[in-house]
């Protein structure tokens, strides 16, 4: 080990952490290195390896690892549950990054259902349902101390139906639980999406401005579960991140182009991660750290953090038109990533729509019903008479479809924001959906 | 991406497209070419324009780009410093391809290549009919067809049409000429005139509390363009003079029907929300099975039923009850006349031991309501004596194909009146036809299952169905279905249970643009479309869209193909009446001419 792994101090929702250490340290794996805000929303954040510190600035933590390196870490501290999950640095590791403490503070006054998301719901994204086909015992043990801490009275597994596996490991060992059951999802984006595992579960649409405790829920991410266990069971802070690594992968045989790796220390280098893929073929078009829809753009001198599901080297980008207009959704891409993508087709962004049941709540948007179009063609045709030649979209399943009904007859081409991560593994396409 | 050259292997016939922008002096190999799998969806969102001039993967491996070329663009020959000729090079365009929209070019490809299999393909609508077939020359007993060659040689006859004909039951038909219809005081057969009693109407609407008044008015065919009430059924006048349904003699009168209307005490049509009320001129498709025909005169009983209830199973039941009081009048009278016998159809059921065991599956109505059908009734096309399939829980009924031809069925259509079967459909099915004509085959029998409402039901239904087939021990089954979307589950349902024991299925419907099926498996791949509008869609002229001889000729040749091993070719994605056309042509078929009643967007 010779690279510098380097822990970025924004790694979640909140304030950025506050750096303990300072250059020349050594430190341990598992030893605190930024500490939560005093005042505020945030995340301990601790050294997943052991080493010393090289630098220590506004943005990050850099630390050199010693040769040596072991799978031990200094253990957390404190005793009761809720205390070690805030001291563990838990996030939502689902993408979001929502300080997993923060969610737990205030029990249920009576029954309560604690959610585990476990829909896995990106396209090629795939450590979480390996964890569990794996270690199913670990998440129902995350969901046991999570309905504990909460005082829910129930426990729900949610997961797509047709991980049979992973439902069948479940099964076998639910017994030796109390009030969990599990609820099949249908295989469509975006299914893992907060409120609509909250509709599948109790066949309600909360508003987009809710929180899932209005319907006496918490929803917790699987990973993140896995993470309570280890934090409850084994002290262990949060310093390792399971992860699909994947796309473009040298060599070009089907069975590389999608790779889990389970238990990546937090700050490994993009480039370390592909390189243990097996390397990325000249001739990528982006990088994406996340999934196909909601991923963002990454650089090999990025660096793996809390919140890393995924990491993509999509296909190369086909020439554009002229002209494009952008349909933005709350459940894919954003506005700039969108522009972003437009850009890198080398078209020019003539028109910017938003799905009519997209909304905006604290700056990002929200969608009133996730998963359950509520019809495109006037927002595609204003965008064919602000000029624009193409379409690019970033709409989930069901609203694709939709487009996809209505843009080509106008005769206008569609691009979808998951073009470049599903082509590099040449899975289908989002478009029309075929049964 | 790129694709591995084991991918490479299973398409060197498809269609040679870069998956990145390649450069000038590139030596093109699998690192540099898109999945063919993912190019359907790509051309359906305009990324990708498949051409005529570009290459196959087999012709431009090994070849030297002279020239920069971006992603997704075909390769052609002026890219290249060599383009590798390989076997059977066709110049036609590839398979992935959009058939031309031109009638005059049908994709039909007749080779009779060295490998000693004869070639042919035929392109077809969404999910339906796609064919490419490889008969062994030798193993085919019969002649080989070509373009243009009547159907009756046969692309591929079966097995060898050992069966000798066992007749197990015959039925005598005697069509009776009827020349003029009048509403007057009597009921009556006087030299080819029918006369109906006009007081019939007021005891007839006794038969049934729901039904509030019935009307009699007799429509002459130059005199169609008048406005009609949805047209709820469509009814022959028949009557048995000797034996049982099946079997004996059947006294059926031609050049008359009774059309059945309705609406409810406000006026609502009893089929509202897919009704066929308007000029019956343009309402109805006069010459399909199900219909009158060009000359017949049509007697139209028009009944206004409760209130309210013509959404529900009693209500329109009521009309056709009544209905078939006034022509049970008619029936008393016509076995004791003796008119003019045009025509004497004799129909037998028979087996043929020895040729390829066949059955007819007809998915008909079964959810309550409108939907649903009268089985058996003591009278042909009657309603007395009968159960209804809702009743019998919708599971499967075997019938001879003498009984169906003798009107064991008399249908309470509903909406969606242009793919709905009525009654008169049934008496004269040309499938049941075709399949009992066949001399290379066995018909065991009609089966006859409902299509119940809810899901869990048409699983339960299903799967008896599939006990039952395979417990007759066919070779063989078409199934059909009428309307479109939800009987579409059980259809789709029904071929897989045929499918998973491996027993030979085709299926028919109407699916087109409208009807697209929602639901698919891997056996729902020999599939004819029996759509004739141009729009694709439900357009609610009774009868358009049905089973009709064309439909049937093209079933029943896609069933002996099937059954004889050969490959059927993945539909093509869209629905086009050109390839079905090609199909037709290829059989010896007048083609299909589509219907335009402005739907067609």
């Amino acid at each position: 080990m010779s690279e510098l792994y380097r822990f970025p101090l924004k790694q979640c929702i909140g304030k950025p952490s506050v750096a303990v250490v300072k250059c020349g340290d050594s430190v341990k794996r598992g030893e605190l290195i930024a500490a939560q805000p005093e005042d505020g929303l945030g995340a301990n954040i601790f050294s997943s390896v052991s080493g010393k510190v090289e630098s220590v600035n506004e943005e990050e933590i850099g630390i050199l690892p010693d040769e040596k390196q072991s799978a031990d870490f200094v253990k957390l501290k404190k005793r009761k549950p809720l205390e070690l999950i805030k001291e563990a640095g838990l996030v939502g590791l689902g993408g979001a990054g929502f300080p997993t403490y923060a969610k737990f503070s205030k029990p249920f006054e009576k029954e309560g259902t604690v959610v585990i998301n476990a829909a896995e719901c990106e396209p090629i994204l795939s450590h979480n349902i390996e964890r569990i086909e794996k270690h199913p015992e670990q998440l129902l043990r995350g969901l046991e101390i999570a309905m504990e801490v909460s005082g829910a009275k129930d426990g729900v597994i949610a997961i797509k139906e047709y991980h049979t596996e992973a439902i069948n490991a479940l099964k076998k060992i639910l017994g030796n639980y109390k009030n969990m059951r599990i609820v099949p999802l249908m295989d469509m984006y975006p299914m893992g999406e907060e409120r609509a595992i909250i509709r599948e579960v109790f066949g309600e649409v909360l508003p987009v401005t809710a929180l899932p405790l209005e319907a006496n829920a918490i929803v917790i991410n699987a990973e993140t579960a896995c993470r309570i266990q280890e934090a409850i069971d084994l002290k262990k802070p949060l310093i390792d991140k399971d992860m699909t690594v994947g796309g473009k992968i040298k060599g070009n045989l089907q069975d590389k182009l999608i790779q889990i790796f389970m238990d990546v220390p937090l700050g490994t280098p993009v480039e370390t991660m592909f390189e243990r893929a097996g390397g990325v073929n000249p001739d990528c078009g982006e990088l994406i750290m996340g999934g196909p829809f909601t991923g963002k753009r990454t650089t090999m001198q990025d660096v793996v953090v809390k919140t890393t599901g995924g990491l993509i080297a999509a296909e190369c980008f086909p020439k554009g038109p002229e002209k494009i207009g952008l349909l933005v959704c709350a459940c894919g891409a954003n506005k700039e990533r969108m522009q972003q993508l437009a850009e890198s087709l080398g078209s020019k962004v003539v028109g910017v729509e938003c799905c009519k049941q997209a909304k905006e709540v604290k700056g990002s948007l929200k969608c009133e019903n996730p998963g359950r179009c509520p019809g495109q063609v006037q927002k595609v045709m204003a965008l064919k008479k602000a000029g624009a030649q193409a379409v690019l979209i970033g709409n989930c399943t069901d609203c694709s479809n939709t487009v996809m009904s209505c843009a080509p007859k106008m005769g206008l081409p569609v691009y979808h924001c998951t073009d470049g991560a599903l082509r590099a593994v040449n899975h289908k396409i989002v478009r029309a959906i075929k049964k | 991406m790129s694709i591995t050259n084991e991918t490479l292997q299973q398409h060197l016939k498809d269609p040679a497209i870069f998956c990145c922008r390649r450069e000038k002096g590139l030596v093109i190999s699998a690192a540099d070419l898109e999945d063919p799998g993912l190019f359907d969806d790509m051309v359906e969102a305009g990324l990708l324009t498949l051409s005529p001039d570009g290459l196959r993967i087999e012709q431009v491996l090994g070849s030297t780009l002279l020239t920069d070329v971006e992603a997704l663009t075909p390769i052609t020959r002026d890219v290249l410093d060599k383009v590798n000729e390989t076997e059977e090079a066709p110049k036609a365009a590839p398979a992935e391809t959009k058939a031309p929209k031109s009638a005059a070019a049908p994709k039909v490809k007749t080779t009779v290549g060295g490998n000693g299999m004869i070639h042919i393909e035929i392109d077809k609508a969404d999910k339906i009919e796609g064919l490419r077939l490889d008969v062994p020359v030798g193993a085919v007993n019969g002649t080989v067809c070509a373009e243009g060659v009547p159907a009756e040689a046969g692309v591929a006859a079966v097995a060898q049409p050992t069966g000798e004909k066992k007749v197990i039951r015959t039925l005598l038909k005697k069509h009776i000429k009827i020349t003029d219809v009048e509403i007057g005081n009597e009921t009556s057969l006087k030299n080819g005139k029918l006369t109906i009693d006009k007081k019939l109407t007021d005891k007839a609407v006794l038969e049934d509390a729901l039904c509030k008044s019935l009307e009699l008015d007799v429509i002459y065919p130059d005199k169609r363009h008048i406005y009609t009430e949805t047209i709820m059924d469509v009814c022959p006048i028949a009557t048995k003079v000797e034996g049982e349904l099946g079997e004996g003699v059947t006294k059926v009168l031609d050049g008359v029907v009774f059309m059945l209307t309705g609406v409810d005490e406000d006026g609502v049509q009893v089929h509202e929300f897919g009704s066929s009320e308007g000029y019956l001129d343009e309402k109805m498709y006069f010459g399909h099975p199900g219909c009158a025909d060009e000359n017949d005169i049509i007697i139209r009983c028009h009944a206004v039923i409760e209130r309210l209830t013509g959404m529900t199973r009693p209500g329109p039941f009521a009309a056709h009850k009544c209905q078939d009081y006034i022509i049970q009048a008619i029936r008393e009278v016509l076995k004791n006349y003796e008119g003019e016998v045009v025509r004497e159809e004799v129909c037998e059921d028979v087996r043929r031991a020895g040729n390829p065991r066949v059955v007819l599956v007809k998915e008909i109505m079964g959810q309550g309501a409108m939907h649903d059908n009268v089985i058996c009734p003591t009278e042909p096309c009657g309603i007395l004596g009968g159960q209804k399939n809702v009743d019998c829980g919708n599971v499967p009924i075997m019938l001879t194909p003498n009984q169906v031809r003798d009107g064991s069925i008399h249908a309470l259509t509903c909406i969606g009146p242009a793919t709905k079967e009525m009654t008169r459909h049934y008496i004269r099915e040309p499938l049941v036809e075709g399949l009992a004509a066949d001399t290379e085959l066995d018909l065991i029998g009609v089966v006859c299952v409902g299509s119940p409402q809810v899901n869990d039901e048409k699983l339960w239904v299903s799967e008896r169905l599939g006990f039952l087939l395979e417990s007759l021990d066919i070779d063989g089954c078409i199934i059909t279905t009428e309307g479109f979307g939800n009987n579409h589950i059980d259809f789709v349902q029904h071929i897989g249970q045929a499918g998973k024991r491996d027993i030979p299925v085709v299926g028919v419907s109407f699916c087109a643009y409208q009807g697209q099926l929602v639901v698919g498996n891997k056996y729902a791949t020999a599939m004819v479309e029996e759509n004739m509008d141009k729009g694709g869609f439900e357009n609610n002229v009774a009868g358009c869209s049905c089973v009709t001889k064309e439909v049937a000729a093209r079933a029943i040749q896609m069933l002996k193909n099937k059954m004889a091993g050969v490959e059927i070719k993945p539909a093509e994605k869209k629905w086009n009446n050109d390839v079905i056309n090609a199909n037709n042509k290829l059989l010896g078929l007048p083609e299909t001419v589509l219907l335009d009643n402005g739907t067609l967007h």
